[in-house]
């Protein structure tokens, strides 16, 4: 196999991707830009009028910004984590996958902190953080985590970016793309020249990356699991929550791979590379991830209502009362979709993996919600003879706008960021095609000898 | 007119605070549902002045814990033996249903045949609500605190009597009274206990830091009896004793330093990934380096050809 020939031939393959922007594209990206607009908007009233623009008031100082704190944080460690065990798995299908999984991993630490950034009224003083940290603090923990973690996350990224910035940057004369966008690609792909010793040392970073990446997941959402888990709040002081927020992690991950992986072959026309069988495995894992979430979630309740503590019977109340059907469906949707649709081999579908998937998220970021929230309206202390709004929250418009934005942040900059590289990283399916290659050499030989 | 005007103050004092109770239902708040309310007790206070006071408000005859105060009530205070009435003064009930004056000590009441003095409170009434009436019968009881160190023991000596017409003291007898301290939200109680033939001693702790000065406020309380009322007294001593300095705490969890083993963890771990971060980088700029090489040597041939 010509390696110069193919490489030039994958480029011509995704340029399309690179070069042009369909109507539809641009209707996408000036919708997003619309909404990021709206939500500048209301980032400007929260800063001008001050945090009472937001639902939060005395008791419940944590909103929806937390929950989507938590959610996107989730939602990246995930990734981080999925991205570097496959990095560790030798099969042709994770070719495919890898690079969705590791932009969502960098936008969703990128996005995910914003949150905890709306829920600050006096930013003017976020340095104290870094001047005056107290180690004992979960809250320290996790914003050094947060940092070193995005870090990691970025710098795995962009190693896996350099094979295909420097195909990109080799074949940039066949391509149709703005000379900047070319001085981007030369200059990122550090001259890379795929010889042996520069492949060797980038595959053994790569791979001490993958390790740290796996550790530095964990790590880091286990310490956002402690920043509730290490304080005497009802329903936040558990043992397990550690583990509940990896295992609820993991399956936001998955679901949100699994949706990009179908919105990414639909609209960009990816069906040989992103197949059903993608979506199969995915789908297992999810059921897998949603039977463990369920199993978790049962544990962290049953205890609870069991052992009838004043403090979390009153909390069990509050969410059989008033969130009852927010709690049915976050929890019985999130569990029994993925059991119902994986189990039976004629609802295996990709859309209905994808719907599956969907589903899941809401219910997630839901659960993510009435682990926050009703927490906060069941104190030990409760104010008395206050008004309502103090007692219990309702997000406002501002915080709706804000979430959205979020949303449409990280949907812009993923857009984005696959007009700048291919979905599908075209250095590993050169290394997949070498790797068939051997094998059949090798085979042949067998026979042969 | 006047009277008008003082009727319908009391009326629409009543209605609003009636109108905007947080459990009112219209029915439930009528005036007829409630059972009025109307306590008058004295304080004879630190410099032997006389605090009168009322408490007027209507209580609902079927749930008990629902009161309502009654404001902008006139009541007037009285002094009376047989037919002699001296009025000692007059106040409003505020929004809390509260009226007081304080009757200087220079006042001459009028006192019977036993030493008692007869206070009469009054509301003479509107149309809604009907005329109240309280009265308290009580001697005139002196009391004096002194607070003394006796062989170096701090001790507290209350002496309680009453002074007849021609001036002679009489111990008091079986009275109770409590000895407390001014705390920073309300006083502390250190000791309950009964004046005997007018006198009551008690050992002061030696435990107590007082105001940042070492000034401790004391007070000897005569609190609801029968026969004197409320009588209160208090002085002000240098008895406050700090306790030692507390020896600064090693490292702990809620000390301003952490304790080592954490510092230790951390640093490990955020050294050990940034090592990584910094050897990762490093092995970036060998790539880069060799790349470099590489197009110089291809430039080279180039040349050469």
């Amino acid at each position: 196999m010509n390696l110069t020939r193919r490489k030039s031939e994958l480029v011509k393959e995704f340029s399309p991707m690179l070069e042009k922007t369909s109507t539809l594209s641009k209707i996408w990206i000036w919708s997003l830009v619309a909404i990021i607009l709206v939500g500048a908007y209301a980032l400007f009233l929260q800063i001008y009028k001050g945090q009472s623009v937001t639902g939060m008031r005395d008791n419940v100082v944590w909103g929806i910004y937390t929950v989507n704190f938590t959610f996107f944080l989730g939602m990246g460690y995930a990734g981080a984590f999925i991205s570097s065990v496959l990095h560790f798995i030798k099969t042709p299908w994770k070719n495919s996958v890898s690079r969705i999984i590791e932009i969502t991993t960098v936008l969703s630490i990128i996005i995910g902190p914003i949150f905890i950034l709306l829920c600050i009224y006096r930013l003017d003083r976020l340095h104290y953080l870094f001047m005056y940290p107290r180690i004992q603090s979960p809250i320290t923990w996790d914003v050094i985590a947060v940092i070193t973690d995005l870090i990691g996350c970025f710098l795995y990224l962009y190693l896996t970016f350099i094979p295909d910035l420097a195909i990109l940057r080799d074949n940039s004369k066949d391509l149709d793309v703005p000379k900047w966008k070319k001085n981007m690609y030369r200059y990122l792909a550090i001259g890379y020249q795929n010889t042996d010793e520069q492949k060797e040392k980038l595959h053994k970073i790569t791979k001490t990356m993958s390790v740290i990446v796996i550790a530095l997941a964990i790590v880091a959402y286990t310490i956002l699991a402690w920043v509730f888990s290490l304080t005497l709040q009802p329903g936040w002081n558990s043992t397990i929550f550690a583990p509940y927020f990896i295992v609820s992690g993991l399956y936001t991950g998955v679901a949100v791979i699994i949706l990009a992986m179908f919105l990414i072959r639909k609209y960009l026309k990816l069906e040989k590379y992103i197949r059903k069988v993608h979506f199969i495995f995915a789908g297992v894992i999810l059921l897998i991830l949603s039977l463990l979430f369920g199993y978790f979630t049962f544990s962290e309740y049953f205890p609870k209502w069991f052992s009838h503590k004043a403090s979390d019977a009153n909390l069990l109340n509050t969410l059989f009362s008033n969130y009852f059907w927010m709690f049915i469906i976050a929890n019985y949707g999130a569990v029994l979709l993925p059991l119902v649709v994986i189990s039976f081999k004629k609802l295996r579908t990709v859309k209905l993996i994808t719907l599956t998937s969907v589903i899941a998220i809401i219910c997630l970021w839901l659960n993510k919600y009435l682990i926050i929230i009703p927490t906060l309206e069941t104190p030990y202390l409760p104010i008395q003879d206050t008004r309502p709004e103090y007692i219990y929250y309702t997000a406002t418009w501002v915080e709706w706008a804000l979430t959205f934005t979020g949303v449409a942040a990280f949907c812009l900059l993923f857009t984005l960021l696959i007009k700048f590289v291919p979905a599908i990283p075209m250095s590993g399916i050169i290394d997949n095609e070498e790797a068939q290659k051997k094998k059949k050499k090798r085979f042949k030989k067998l026979k042969t000898e | 007119m006047k009277n008008n005007i003082f009727k319908n103050q009391i009326i629409a004092s009543l209605i609003i605070v009636l109108a905007f109770s947080l459990n009112a239902l219209a029915q439930k708040n009528e005036a007829s549902n409630y059972k009025m309310r109307f306590k008058f007790k004295t304080v004879k206070q630190t410099d032997n002045s006389r605090l009168l006071e009322v408490n007027f408000y209507g209580q609902n005859k079927k749930d008990r814990k629902d009161k309502i105060s009654v404001a902008d009530a006139e009541i007037n205070f009285y002094n009376v033996l047989n037919e002699e009435e001296i009025l000692l003064g007059s106040a409003k009930t505020s929004h809390e249903g509260i009226a007081k004056i304080t009757v200087p000590n220079s006042q001459k009441y009028l006192i019977n045949e036993v030493g008692l003095i007869t206070l009469i409170a009054k509301f003479e009434g509107t149309e809604a609500i009907d005329a109240e009436e309280d009265d308290i019968s009580i001697k005139d009881l002196f009391l004096e605190l002194n607070l003394e160190e006796i062989d170096s023991i701090k001790t507290v000596i209350v002496n309680a009597f009453t002074i007849d017409s021609l001036g002679v003291k009489t111990p008091a007898e079986e009275v109770d009274v409590i000895i407390s301290i001014q705390g920073m939200l309300s006083k502390m109680i250190l000791e309950e206990g009964t004046i005997e033939d007018g006198v009551f001693e008690y050992e002061f702790p030696t435990n107590i830091p007082g105001d940042k000065e070492g000034n401790i406020t004391v007070f000897s309380i005569i609190d609801d009896s029968d026969d004197f009322g409320n009588v209160i007294q208090q002085k002000t001593e240098n008895w406050g004793v700090f306790d030692k300095e507390i020896k600064s705490e090693g490292n702990k969890l809620w000390s301003k330093a952490a304790p080592i083993w954490m510092y230790i963890v951390l640093s490990i771990l955020i050294l050990g990934v940034w090592a990584n971060y910094v050897y990762t980088i490093s092995f970036l700029f060998k790539i880069k380096k060799e790349g470099k090489e590489l197009e110089l040597a291809q430039q080279l041939e180039n040349n050469q050809e």
